[in-house]
């Protein structure tokens, strides 16, 4: 019997994080990939703002597509043989809130690494209310592996068998100790801030806005020698983003309180952000970022209205 | 070392192992060893295996039933046959008989397989080396394949073994679990009668329910049970039906009635389940679940059935009973998600009816029926991508669990609570 596979819901950021898969050596099974936080995926259900969408073949249809969450941007190629998918990729205007199940593919350049996107096998459009149970949904699985992969650092000898009696599933069992074994520990913190970044985005709430009214914190950052190889020190970048965040939060707040039904005008929307001490330069940043993630869009030139 | 030790540590190995084996042979062998400076011991371990294929029994401890875990390579068992029953299978075309079982010992039972004839029986002493353990419905099972041996041994061996009956909670019955003992109301309650060999038998059935979950029943002897009857049942067994477990008694078992209060109405509620959970179980009864409807099947929407057999009907066409007269009804076949499994669910007509606020009639008015597909569209934007709230029961097959809900709605979220909540279980985290 074939065991349909679970549609993992997964961040963006921690679905790219990916290096590693597990290639099915048999026929008719399915092959995986695993994050480094121990989502073993072969199926995926993604929702957010489709962004664009190209066709990258020369003759016939072949099309790449992006979708973004608050965390990063899923990759999607669909062709001839998502027949259902590929029209309703060419039929949705850009930008709108779509949900995306889909299979996950890999591609390894020659250079090396691994590129993960998704194959979709049903597409349509939805909307914002869908889009933000998906990012709630998605936060609380991603907590829930974080707990998860901190039972099997407490463990003697790691194994699948003693996560699965504290009641994880068998595929998140797996790919948790699977996950340790090819990235070792991960860390945590980066994700818990993930989480934390995307629930500022739904959180209807004015509590929030007193965290905000403190200055953000700006860290000198000693640049360091880098190798080659070495990626940006993840703890500089947190403190960026970190930064990036409150400044969206900001932005995002001053335009829900001045849009009404109309939306918001961009000059006004400038001058309330200048009082909060958040430079020009800063406010077109946050407005773009926040257009790409789909929290707002331009109903008419000029004009700023959330989703 | 001297001949004499030699010949004695090749007694040695002649003696441990199953096999003829030829001792010029293993001499040679064994001076070749003893040049090369690996101690004796050592030469004798990798000497036996050689030649016989086999470790002694006494290279490995045993493990006692209770702390058997699945997916081990080798395990050593000291054990009764509970039972053992043949089985004919098919492998890769060729018809091939193997058999299944169940060993006990004094810490409890598991169920086994026996990929070829050791020639056993039920009563026998066992003595089993090399067996490998995987897992099946949640728990371990013992497998003795070709690299096993098992060796009959007597009775002074084994302490007895005990059935005694273990006190279990329904949601925490499964397959070989042996003797059992549960505490639990009598849900509902019906009686048929029977033919086994020849004789006409009463069989009673119905439901059980403890605060953990509910399950079948079936009592082959009349313990005069009643509905809402609270029961201590001592010595029942576990049977699989459709992949849900279920208790089975009879008149060997003792039924003793207790108070009523012991297991109130109230407590009984159903399960709330991951998803993962209900496809690990094989399916439950009574459960409630939360997911994300991920698809709107084929076969969903108006649908005509056979007025005979309730088949759905091609052209009005029934496979059994030809050309008919067909009904019209209505259901939907649903994929349901949770991130951590995936189910269908099975919605009919009056639970539609409900779900979309609307009559069969004024559904069939508003899309004359052959408009099935622009009404699909409709449910899919009404359903597809939102999370909805089930109850029912849930039935495995071979093509995964399908739930045939009691009761099914969009599930409300409150985002403002629930999110909250979340940023303050992540300050625990951090």
């Amino acid at each position: 019997m074939m065991k349909r596979e679970p549609a993992w819901r997964v961040f963006a950021a921690e679905f790219n994080d990916t290096t590693f898969e597990l290639r099915a050596t048999e026929e008719k099974t399915p092959s995986y990939i695993v994050t480094p936080l121990g989502s073993k995926i072969n199926r995926i259900f993604v929702t957010g703002v489709l962004t664009d969408v190209e066709n990258i073949s020369e003759e016939g249809e072949y099309l790449r597509a992006h979708v973004s969450d608050p965390t990063g941007v899923f990759t999607l190629y669909s062709g001839q043989y998502q027949p259902d998918a590929t029209s309703q990729l060419q039929a949705i205007e850009v930008p709108s809130f779509i949900a995306v199940i889909g299979k996950v593919r890999t591609y390894i350049p020659e250079e090396g690494g691994l590129f993960v996107s998704i194959r979709p096998e049903l597409i349509r459009e939805v909307d914002s209310q869908i889009r933000d149970r998906w990012i709630l949904d998605t936060c609380y699985q991603t907590k829930q592996r974080i707990i998860a992969f901190r039972e099997a650092l407490k463990m003697k000898q790691p194994n699948v068998y003693d996560l699965r009696k504290l009641g994880y599933s068998k595929e998140l069992s797996e790919g948790i100790i699977t996950a340790l074994q090819h990235y070792g520990p991960v860390d945590i913190s980066r994700y818990v801030a993930l989480i934390r970044e995307s629930l500022q985005f739904i959180i209807p709430s004015q509590k929030e806005v007193q965290d905000i009214q403190k200055p953000p914190q700006h860290k000198i950052v000693e640049p360091k020698k880098k190798k080659k190889t070495e990626k940006k020190p993840m703890e500089d970048q947190d403190a960026l983003d970190d930064t990036k965040e409150t400044i969206e939060t900001l932005v995002l707040d001053v335009i829900k309180k001045l849009e009404g039904a109309e939306g918001a005008a961009w000059d006004a929307i400038i001058d309330h952000c200048k009082k909060k001490k958040i430079t020009e330069d800063q406010i077109e940043e946050a407005l773009t970022s926040l257009m790409d993630k789909g929290f707002i869009y331009e109903p008419v030139l000029g004009t700023i209205k959330t989703t | 070392m001297s001949d004499d030790d030699i010949q004695k540590h090749i007694d040695d190995i002649i003696d441990a192992s199953d096999k003829e084996i030829d001792r010029d042979e293993l001499e040679k062998e064994f001076r070749k060893f003893l040049e090369y400076g690996v101690p004796a011991d050592q030469t004798k371990q990798t000497l036996l295996k050689k030649f016989s294929g086999s470790l002694p029994s006494s290279t490995q401890e045993r493990t006692l039933i209770v702390d058997v875990k699945p997916n081990v390579p080798s395990v050593h068992l000291l054990c009764r046959v509970v039972s053992i029953n043949p089985k004919e299978i098919t492998v890769k075309g060729e018809p091939r008989k193997i058999y299944y079982g169940i060993f006990g010992d004094e810490s409890g039972t598991i169920p086994f397989t026996a990929w070829k004839d050791f020639n056993i029986s039920k009563g026998d002493i066992l003595d089993i080396t090399n067996a490998y353990t995987k897992e099946w419905q949640g728990a371990a099972k013992v497998n003795l394949g070709d690299r096993t041996r098992v060796m009959k041994t007597d009775e002074s061996k084994i302490p007895p073994i005990s059935f005694e009956p273990r006190e279990y909670k329904l949601k925490d019955l499964r397959n070989g679990v042996g003797s059992v003992i549960v505490v639990a109301r009598v849900m509902s309650l019906n009686e048929r009668t029977v033919t086994v060999d020849g004789k006409t038998k009463i069989v009673y059935s119905g439901i059980l329910a403890d605060d953990t979950a509910k399950t079948q029943f079936t009592a082959w002897h009349d313990f005069k049970l009643k509905e809402g009857m609270v029961v201590r049942i001592t010595g029942a067994y576990v049977k699989i039906w459709r992949g849900i477990p279920q208790v089975t008694f009879d008149e060997k078992a003792s039924v003793q009635k207790l108070e009523a209060s012991v297991i109130k109405r109230d407590d009984i509620t159903p399960q709330r389940l991951l998803l993962h959970e209900l496809v690990e179980r094989n399916g439950a009864l009574d459960v409630e679940v939360h997911g994300v409807v991920i698809e709107i099947r084929q076969g969903s929407g108006f649908i005509f059935r056979c007025p005979e057999c309730r088949r759905t009907t091609l052209e009005n066409k029934c496979s059994l009973h030809g050309e008919v007269q067909p009904l019209a009804d209505l259901r939907l076949k649903l994929t349901v998600d949770d991130g951590t499994g995936t189910i269908s669910v099975l919605v009919g007509k009056e639970l539609t009816e409900q779900l979309l606020s609307k009559s069969f009639s004024e559904l069939k008015k508003q899309y004359a029926a052959d408009a099935n597909s622009r009404f699909l569209t409709d449910i899919e934007k009404m359903l597809f991508a939102r999370t909805v709230h089930i109850k029912g029961n849930a039935l495995g097959d071979d093509f995964g669990i399908t739930l045939i809900p009691e009761e099914i709605k969009l599930f409300e979220y409150d985002m403002a609570t629930e999110s909250e909540k979340l940023l303050e279980e992540l300050e625990e985290l951090v």
